[in-house]
């Protein structure tokens, strides 16, 4: 009987730590490991950390350095790294990049290269698939090699990644970072692969934009004219990126004109989503001549999906012969956005069609061959193994072509028509970006920028510059295939080399200006160029109301001060609103309304065009065109077909010019409608949606930034982990901040001879752990337009009272 | 007597194994202190025991934490209060320490018996 007892009361025991030390997934729900996460000695309790500072001087000993290294920790937990040389600045680099940041950095490396489902399961497999068959990885090789290829490049992502290893190495089951324990598993050794995976990231996220398949079926369904009138090339040719009519002084490269096969086809499929168009940013720099200091005074706020923890990571790099600060990405050596003590930059996205599809003709069913030019030629197989968190492996063969892998076919995705298009993308055709990084941070005059600048391929960017000695410029830099006229627009005949890109323009030729008349460069993901620039020019879509705010608040100013540019990267003056209220207002018949129709009216009339955070017009404004667009594009919705609404800019402008197209007729009713109908009929029904608001949201006005609620979410979308913000502004506004995507950090950088000064805030805070009082420390600034000054140091004693970290290199 | 005693010798030695071992070390010190320091309530002595090791610990972190990661956690685990983590935490280890102390006086009866 006691046998029996105590073997029943050990099985219990057993059994229950056993359940306690796994994780397990509950009707589709993971449960962390209860008893390891729960343990306040192992679990999340010891990622709780104390409302103090760490003791004013850490020294310890890590190995794999050359020299000592000190690291300032500021008051913002911002690390100053002081190195005796290059190699030991990016090992510091990677060190303390990984001390705040590991999961982060390992979580989006996992995503670009299609291997979340290792930590989540089943539900990631999906979008690692896409991944993989966007060749992602593929690409991240090439870079790979490029950089290996070069010994600056190699030594750079070599002593980072050893950094990062370093850090790694001082884990254990207590300091894990949190997430890893809520999910329960452990990092991996960093490789520089890794580094080239951050990069084809950022790619993906900017570069990656086409409707090549959407623009196929338009012309299938809508025809030729109407595509002109739909989508043209560009929207309208003022204030582009540079404007210097007749000043392009190159012989451009010419392509003998294969006229292109126009596709006559409709593409049932479905494709997963390429680059958001909300993913922009705003530069500018003004020079001396419109300065109260007579010095340059250059900003920059790149729009991104906010997450937490934060996009970028603050840190100063200082070591002989380089000393720079400012906006680094987690898992990338250098500063990407920032200073030094003589120049200072910023980029946007210059986004164009750098996407193609090439419709492949297979010799059989076998996919063994496909023809090209004037015979059969052999693809490439690969097969990719999906490691799968609690399940078996998965693997997916994919076929690469001379043009590219063909992403989706009867293996994913294979609701289409089983026409196989193999993708074709420039970031699959590397450059060396980091090398663009290693020069800008050591950059001090103009031609430095420029000899950096030639190393840079993808993702496509304008390039704001400015220096202390007085010159603006700016540069849009990326490695843009020639295109003839169309090309690119609608997918291609995959069996012709002649239908592929026969030249890249020369960095020469890229569109740039220096020291422009006006006193001032600037961008914000418009239309590149006058229409004096030889080379033609297409993209998804440019944005056409930020650059137009900028350039007019920017032409009328002068004697500018820091102040006033901190006040122009928050401004949230809405140009398409006051472009289209208006028409709108005229269009409705006033004798239909009800009486909360009639309060709108009253409400949008004396709107200002401010979307401020109390304004109510910005929120009718904003229910209002939620309505209008579906209404006018009802065309565009199929449920086999994938089809493009035109931009917002070019509805407003058809809704004001050509109110009897018949695009405004609506599909489901038998009567005929016309611009003013659609333009009434949404009013009502965003009336409709702010009555369901209020409902929703009783004893308050739907003011504007509670009627957006902006939020900067975890990267796991954890809502506790999340921030909502009551914050202003939106998209096509300067102040770019919609309800998800928004500026992920604003720099403002005065260039003065007697020392350049800094300024910059972000949506989040240095750590990424959610313990931190340094996770979101700083949006309660960024929310309210205010900034943070950066001590830019040029040696460690520079700043009093300040936490030090000192690295001593193990003895050999 | 017994019982207070063996309480805190399954406390004390879980706090040190804690910084040595796995998370379930908390049951080997319930487990020998169940055996060696038999009382009439082993359960009980685990499960506070251990209850107070946690309980301490808790204390000791969350009072000086710098954000409100517990309540966080809470939320995610689908619980309402910050304190209802607390006491699950709490009961979990308490569980573990009572059933591993039960465990190890009935190996002591067990031995007991057959000699």
């Amino acid at each position: 009987m006691k046998v029996v007892k105590f073997l029943l009361s050990l099985l219990i025991t057993v059994t229950l730590i056993y359940l306690l030390d796994n994780r397990w997934v509950v009707n589709g729900n993971p449960v962390p490991p209860l008893g390891k996460f729960l343990d306040p000695f192992h679990g999340f309790w010891r990622n709780l950390e104390r409302n103090q500072n760490r003791a004013p001087l850490d020294e310890f000993t890590v190995p794999g350095l050359k020299g000592k290294v000190t690291i300032i920790l500021d008051s913002l937990a911002i690390p100053h790294l002081f190195a005796e040389n290059d190699e030991d600045l990016y090992f510091a680099q990677g060190y303390v990049t990984a001390m705040h940041r590991l999961w982060q950095m390992e979580l989006q490396t996992h995503a670009a290269a299609g291997r979340v489902s290792e930590i989540v399961g089943p539900v990631g497999l999906n979008n690692d698939r896409y991944m993989r068959r966007l060749g992602m990885g593929f690409g991240a090789e090439q870079a790979l090699q490029l950089m290996q290829s070069n010994p600056t490049a190699r030594m750079i992502v070599e002593q980072y990644t050893n950094g990062i290893n370093a850090y790694i190495a001082t884990l254990n089951d207590q300091n894990l970072p949190f997430e890893y324990k809520l999910l329960d598993y452990k990092p991996e050794r960093w490789t520089p692969l890794k580094c080239a995976l951050v990069l084809m990231n950022m790619s993906r996220l900017l570069n990656m934009g086409d409707k090549d398949i959407e623009m196929t079926n338009a012309l299938k369904l809508f025809g030729k004219d109407a595509i002109a009138l739909l989508y043209p090339d560009h929207e309208m040719e003022e204030d582009p990126v540079v404007d210097k009519p007749g000043g392009w002084n190159f012989d451009p490269i010419k392509l003998d004109t294969v006229p292109l096969a126009v596709p006559d086809e409709l593409i049932a499929l479905h494709k997963m989503p390429g680059s958001d168009p909300d993913n922009g940013s705003n530069n500018w720099a003004v020079a001396g001549s419109k300065t109260k200091t007579g010095s340059p005074i250059l900003c920059g706020d790149p729009h991104l999906t906010l997450s937490l923890p934060s996009i970028w990571y603050v840190l100063q790099m200082n070591a002989p012969g380089v000393n720079t600060m400012g906006a680094s990405l987690p898992g990338a050596p250098g500063i990407v956005i920032g200073f030094t003590d003589s120049v200072a930059w910023s980029i946007t996205n210059a986004q164009r069609d750098l996407v193609d599809w090439f419709k492949i003709k297979y010799f059989d069913d076998k996919r063994e061959k496909y023809f090209l030019d004037d015979g059969w030629v052999h693809t490439r197989k690969v097969v990719e193994r999906f490691v799968v968190r609690g399940q078996q492996d998965v693997y997916d063969t994919i076929v690469y072509t001379h043009w590219g892998p063909v992403t989706y076919d009867r293996n994913f995705h294979g609701e289409n028509n089983l026409n196989d298009y193999s993708f074709r993308w420039t970031a699959h055709h590397v450059g060396e970006e980091l090398m663009t990084l290693y020069k800008l941070n050591r950059a001090r005059n103009h031609a430095d920028y420029m000899e950096a600048l030639d190393h840079f391929a993808s993702p496509g960017q304008n390039f704001v510059f400015a220096s202390v000695s007085g010159d603006v410029a700016m540069r849009v830099q990326a490695k843009y295939p020639v295109r003839r006229k169309n090309e690119g627009k609608f997918v291609l005949d995959g069996t012709k080399s002649s239908e592929g890109w026969q030249a890249f323009i020369p960095n020469a030729h890229n569109v740039m200006d220096k020291n422009p008349a006006r006193g001032f460069v600037s961008s914000a993901n418009q239309y590149p160029a006058d229409s004096s620039y030889p080379y033609y020019i297409t993209a998804p879509e440019y944005e056409t109301y930020r650059n137009r705010r900028i350039n007019q608040v920017l032409r009328e100013s002068g004697d500018i001060t820091v102040e006033d540019m901190m006040k122009l990267q928050n401004d949230n003056y809405n140009l398409k609103a006051a472009e289209s209220v208006p028409v709108f207002l005229s269009y409705l018949d006033s004798t239909l309304f009800n009486a909360e129709e009639r309060d709108a009216y009253t409400i949008l009339k004396s709107w200002n065009y401010f979307n401020d955070v109390e304004s109510m017009g910005a929120s009718y404004y904003e229910a209002w065109l939620n309505n209008l667009e579906p209404l006018v594009w009802d065309e565009m919705e199929s449920e086999k077909l994938d089809l493009a609404r035109p931009t917002i800019y070019n509805t407003i402008k058809l809704i004001k010019e050509k109110p009897d197209l018949i695009f405004f007729d609506l599909q489901q009713t038998a009567e005929k409608e016309t611009a003013k109908d659609i333009v009434q009929k949404a009013f009502s029904l965003a009336v409709e949606d702010i009555a369901d608001w209020k409902a929703e949201h009783p004893n308050t006005e739907p003011g504007w930034a509670d009627f957006k609620d902006s939020y900067i979410g975890h990267l796991l979308r954890l809502q506790p982990l999340s921030v909502h913000v009551r914050a202003p502004g939106n998209s096509d506004i300067v102040n770019a901040l919609s309800k998800t995507h928004g500026p992920s950090w604003r720099m403002v950088v005065s260039l003065e001879k007697t020392g350049l000064k800094a300024w910059g805030v972000y949506p989040g805070g240095q750590s990424g752990n959610p313990g931190s009082r340094f996770y979101s420390n700083l949006i309660d600034r960024w929310t309210k337009g205010q900034y943070y000054q950066f001590s830019f140091l040029h040696k460690p004693e520079d700043l009093k009272s300040s936490t030090s970290l000192v690295f001593i290199p193990a003895e050999q | 007597m017994k019982f207070a005693i063996q309480t805190i010798a399954i406390s004390l030695t879980a706090l040190i194994l804690e910084l040595f071992l796995p998370w379930y070390g908390i049951a080997l010190a319930a487990f020998t202190f169940g055996y060696s320091l038999k009382s009439n309530a082993n359960f009980l002595a685990g499960f506070i025991g251990i209850t107070l090791t946690w309980g301490f610990q808790i204390l000791r972190l969350d009072l000086q934490a710098a954000t409100e990661l517990t309540q966080s956690v809470a939320s995610i685990v689908g619980l309402k209060e910050k304190y209802q983590l607390i006491v699950i935490t709490l009961l979990l280890g308490g569980l573990i320490g009572g059933m591993a102390a039960l465990t190890g006086s009935l190996l002591n009866q067990e031995r007991k018996y057959s000699h």
